[in-house]
């Protein structure tokens, strides 16, 4: 044990096996839960058939997605079209190395965590745009420009709303982030005004950064057939698929993170409460996305600069006020 | 030696992306190579300490504005989304700007000589305690030319509309 514990090299590697599959794992069972989810909301039972109440469902969906022809476009750029489903991937788990999991349990503990994930999770529109373009098809295009557009509009409240837990923990450190909240001052709930909407703010803007529903215009299935994934089979339109999950997740725990105190809560702390926030989030998305309807783009693109930007930059006014004053 | 493995690998991707970058055909292919030089840029500043520095170059140059470039590149497409090849490029006048350009870097690199010190790092909290405090005027002069830069551009994009 302790071997590992002293060469960074071998806790890296270790750290990053464990953080990466037990995420995978989740992904996939999350699925499942959406499905679920979205039947008891419309009171259909969901997948019944593999396993006891459709537990095995990812493992034969996987095993059907390994299965398939793998086909390419015979005018798609080839070398694109193929990079850009595990591109996304890697883009989407790389942000997990700087998470405060419990107290002293982060893999990668850089001084600028905050940053690092934002910086890199700005980079998922390239493989999606890349997905989009190398296909040669219009409506995987249009679906690429979209996300194109969406990403570079909603990356600015995105930042200004992350700001706020910045400004108000004093640190671009994730750890001492989760430890300016602890005992229940949670950013979310404390001080009041600010950080609550700075909340609502960065779990939209994170929604249409990762294309859920009501903000996933880039895929809009009534429009574009299916978006980027038009022309993608198999594993390739599986990856793409189960990107879009995680990056929901990790949008989740950076949301538990920022504003809800992270592993801090009632009784011990420690990565149970990180993970029931997170999931809390994550299930509060699919309720949204299985209760909303689809933004239009144009309206969508207003909604973004006219009342997100302003009200996001109020917050980071306001939270700079009591910073200085309170 | 894992230091200098990295560099060497980082090297590679910065140099091989820019020289594809000049290249390279398909407009879309080069800006997407342009955006591996960034990257690999980001991660030599990152090998070097300076992690604020290789993050926001990520967050800005690689996220924004190659994200931008993309967007562009499309609306902006002849021949297919490739470099018309009715082009205005004389091997002659490349040669002398490639010239230009070393030159006057090799003559400020060598003018500056070799540093006689390793450069510190300096810890984003530093660094934001000076950007705030002694260099405040300058940052904030900054901030004025950007904005002002930012209105010329809609100024101008908005007097060929009309």
């Amino acid at each position: 044990m302790s071997v590992i514990l002293e060469n960074p090299w071998l806790l890296g590697a270790v750290a990053g096996f464990v953080v990466i599959n037990a995420m995978m794992v989740t992904a996939a069972w999350s699925i499942w839960f959406e499905r679920k989810f979205a039947g008891a909301m419309q009171n259909r039972p969901g997948p019944t058939q593999v396993g006891w109440a459709g537990l095995l469902q990812p493992v034969a969906d996987l095993l059907k997605l390994i299965q398939k022809e793998d086909i390419v476009p015979t005018n798609a750029d080839r070398a694109l079209f193929n990079l850009a489903p595990p591109l996304g991937m890697i883009l989407v788990l790389a942000g997990l190395a700087v998470f405060p999991w419990a107290p002293g349990w982060v893999p990668a503990d850089l001084d600028i965590g905050l940053l690092f994930i934002l910086s890199i999770s700005s980079l998922i529109t390239i493989p999606v745009w890349m997905a989009g373009w190398a296909s040669n098809n219009k409506y995987a295009l249009l679906g690429g420009m979209r996300a194109a557009a969406q990403a570079v509009s909603f990356e600015v409240p995105l930042l200004l709303s992350a700001l706020v837990p910045i400004i108000l923990g004093g640190s671009l450190r994730l750890g001492d982030i989760v430890a300016a909240q602890a005992d229940g001052r949670w950013f979310a709930l404390w001080p009041p005004g600010p950080g609550s909407v700075a909340f609502v703010l960065f779990m939209l803007a994170s929604l249409a950064e990762a294309n859920r529903i009501p903000f996933d215009i880039p895929e809009a299935e009534s429009e574009l057939v299916a978006g980027i994934t038009t022309e993608y089979v198999g594993m390739k339109f599986g990856l793409i698929y189960l990107a879009e999950y995680l990056h929901t997740a990790v949008s989740s725990l950076l949301g538990a993170t920022l504003f809800l105190g992270g592993w801090d809560g009632p009784g011990p702390d420690g990565i149970h409460w990180l993970l029931l926030k997170s999931f809390a989030l994550f299930a509060g998305i699919f309720w949204v996305r299985w209760t909303l309807l689809r933004y239009r783009a144009d309206q969508f693109m207003a909604l973004c600069w006219r009342v997100f930007v302003p009200v996001s930059l109020a917050c980071v006014a306001v939270a700079a006020v009591w910073r200085v004053y309170a | 030696m894992i230091d200098w493995l990295l560099f060497a690998v980082l090297s590679f991707f910065a140099l091989g992306g820019a020289a594809r970058v000049v290249t390279s055909e398909n407009l879309v292919h080069v800006v997407l190579y342009l955006a591996v030089t960034l990257i690999a840029t980001a991660g030599v500043y990152a090998q070097m300490d300076a992690g604020f520095l290789a993050a926001i170059q990520i967050l800005l140059y690689t996220g924004g504005v190659i994200t931008l470039m993309l967007f562009a590149v499309l609306l902006a497409r002849r021949n297919g989304g490739s470099v018309p090849a009715e082009g205005h490029t004389s091997p002659l006048r490349s040669l002398l700007v490639a010239g230009l350009v070393a030159g006057l870097s090799g003559y400020t690199i060598l003018r500056g000589g070799a540093p006689n010190r390793a450069p510190e790092a300096l810890s984003t909290a530093e660094l934001g305690r000076v950007l705030l405090d002694p260099l405040a005027l300058p940052f904030e002069a900054l901030s004025v030319l950007l904005l002002a830069a930012m209105i010329g551009a809609i100024v101008l994009a908005r007097r060929k509309d009309a």
